[in-house]
């Protein structure tokens, strides 16, 4: 049985609700589980299932529009655009080694093991370059 | 005509006053496994010596203030004096509420935090009202058959026709033979038929479904069945204000034929119950479901009133699963929820002025 597609959030998280959706959306589309052209749940259906107000969910798919992988219309819904990759500037690089080194330093932090960690960055890699 | 009428009145007042009773007596067992009295508790609370304190403590007042509220209208009945009948009636609702505070006062001290995670599947999903369109119009085609039936047969409804009778078979209230005076039943069949056609769709389309495990398909199964719940109850008020709008063709049904249908739904009803309860999500499996979380029902703790309103502007879903009794209830952080109880209470005044100017 195919495992069906979910998004998961934590309210009691210092990170704002959106973001979450922005976020769990957002690996979702970029591991090509959604197909162009496939329309995503409604904004209120979500909101309804996510126990959020509909705000925080338009402002999620807004948000994912702006990046390029959804089309807002009135009366079609969130529609997935099939994007193509950006070509990425010198500072959009940097930035992203610069957050993947902050978010490993909080790893740490927080106790997770460094062997761990490595591992879970190779299987990420792995499905990367799958 | 019956023979001792005020026996067989009172006979019919005890069988109901028993029927409410032993649901109140029930209903903290009806409630979602992880809600007490109101409250998110660990799962296995209500198993507790504590728990079982609780249940007994509100039962014995429960029951309590329903010896008082009969009494009450046993007094009046039988003195005349219908202050204390009016009184006994308010007690009979009010008493058991007021039981139900005090255990929800006392759970409260065993709450714990419901689980902060919240999940959603992503998949189209096609949400159908139980039995399909044509079962669905099922009812209204019941009032509308009707309403031309007495329409074809205008010239033989009587001038003026009986449309209440006392509790010994005689006709006490009249109407006349006008579209609102023949017409009136059809009406408020409708009315109520269409609140809770909309309240049934609400609950599918509104409501949200709580998860029986961390990632699995959606389980509409109690929506669904309340959904059914409701069908039934439409094809039995249909049939009943189709009954009642006959009337002026019929003459009285007499008592003995709306006994018959009454004590029927009561078995139908204790079926039901239990039934409509399997269709809540089972959450044993629940990887939230440890020693110190609780699943609880999507819902927070501090957003439910008294235990029983539940007043949220920040959760989309209009519907949520009761706390106490078994169905949905509204979202009252909604507008939305307003206007539903205002058309609610609105509309029946509205008919009752229009029927009573037109006497």
């Amino acid at each position: 049985m195919v495992k069906p597609r979910t998004l998961r959030i934590d309210l009691a998280s210092p990170r704002p609700v959106y973001e979450q959706i922005v976020s769990g959306l957002r690996a979702l589309l970029v591991a090509g589980e959604f197909a162009p052209g496939e329309q995503l749940l409604t904004v209120r259906q979500l909101a309804i299932d996510l126990g959020v107000h509909h705000n925080t969910v338009a402002e999620s798919y807004r948000v994912l529009a702006e990046e390029g992988w959804l089309d807002l219309r009135r009366g079609r819904g969130a529609v997935v655009l099939d994007r193509r990759e950006p070509k990425p500037t010198a500072e959009a690089k940097q930035s992203f080694a610069r957050r993947l080194e902050e978010l490993v330093a909080k790893a740490i932090t927080e106790g997770v093991p460094r062997p761990a960690i490595a591992d879970q960055m190779a299987a990420l890699a792995k499905k990367l370059s799958d | 005509m019956i023979p001792h009428p005020q026996l067989f009145a009172g006979a019919l007042m005890l069988s109901v006053a028993a029927l409410v009773a032993w649901t109140f007596w029930m209903v903290p067992r009806w409630a979602r496994p992880g809600i007490y009295f109101g409250v998110t508790v660990p799962l296995p609370f209500q198993d507790s010596a504590e728990a079982r304190h609780i249940l007994r403590s509100y039962r014995r007042l429960a029951m309590s203030h329903f010896a008082i509220a009969l009494a009450l209208i046993g007094a009046g009945v039988f003195s005349g004096y219908w202050g204390f009948v009016f009184l006994g009636a308010i007690w009979f609702v009010a008493g058991p509420l007021a039981a139900f505070l005090g255990a929800h006062k006392r759970a409260v001290r065993y709450a714990i935090e419901g689980t902060t995670i919240r999940e959603a599947v992503l998949e189209k999903r096609v949400v159908n009202l139980p039995g399909g369109r044509l079962t669905q119009a099922g009812p209204f085609a019941i009032l509308i058959a009707t309403a031309v039936d007495l329409q074809l047969r205008w010239n033989e409804i009587p001038a003026r026709f009986p449309v209440h009778w006392g509790i010994d078979g005689h006709p006490n209230g009249w109407s006349t033979r006008t579209p609102i005076g023949v017409y009136v039943p059809i009406v408020m069949g409708i009315s109520i038929l269409a609140g809770i056609a909309a309240t049934a769709y609400g609950i599918r389309h509104l409501a949200r479904s709580v998860h029986a495990t961390a990632a699995g398909p959606l389980a509409y199964d109690f929506g669904h069945r309340i959904g059914m719940f409701l069908l039934i109850v439409e094809y039995f008020l249909a049939m009943t204000f189709s009954l009642v709008a006959l009337l002026p063709l019929t003459g009285s049904p007499g008592v003995m034929s709306l006994l018959v249908i009454a004590l029927l739904m009561v078995p139908i009803l204790l079926m039901l119950i239990p039934w409509l309860n399997k269709g809540r999500a089972h959450i044993e499996n629940h990887p939230a479901a440890s020693a110190g979380v609780a699943i609880g029902d999507g819902t927070p703790d501090q957003c439910w009133k008294l235990g029983m309103f539940y007043f949220n502007p920040d959760d989309a879903a209009l519907f949520v699963e009761r706390r106490f009794g078994v169905g949905y209830t509204l979202n009252f952080g909604h507008s939305s929820a307003w206007i539903c109880v205002a058309l609610v209470l609105l509309i029946p005044i509205a008919i009752l002025v229009l029927v009573s100017h037109q006497r």
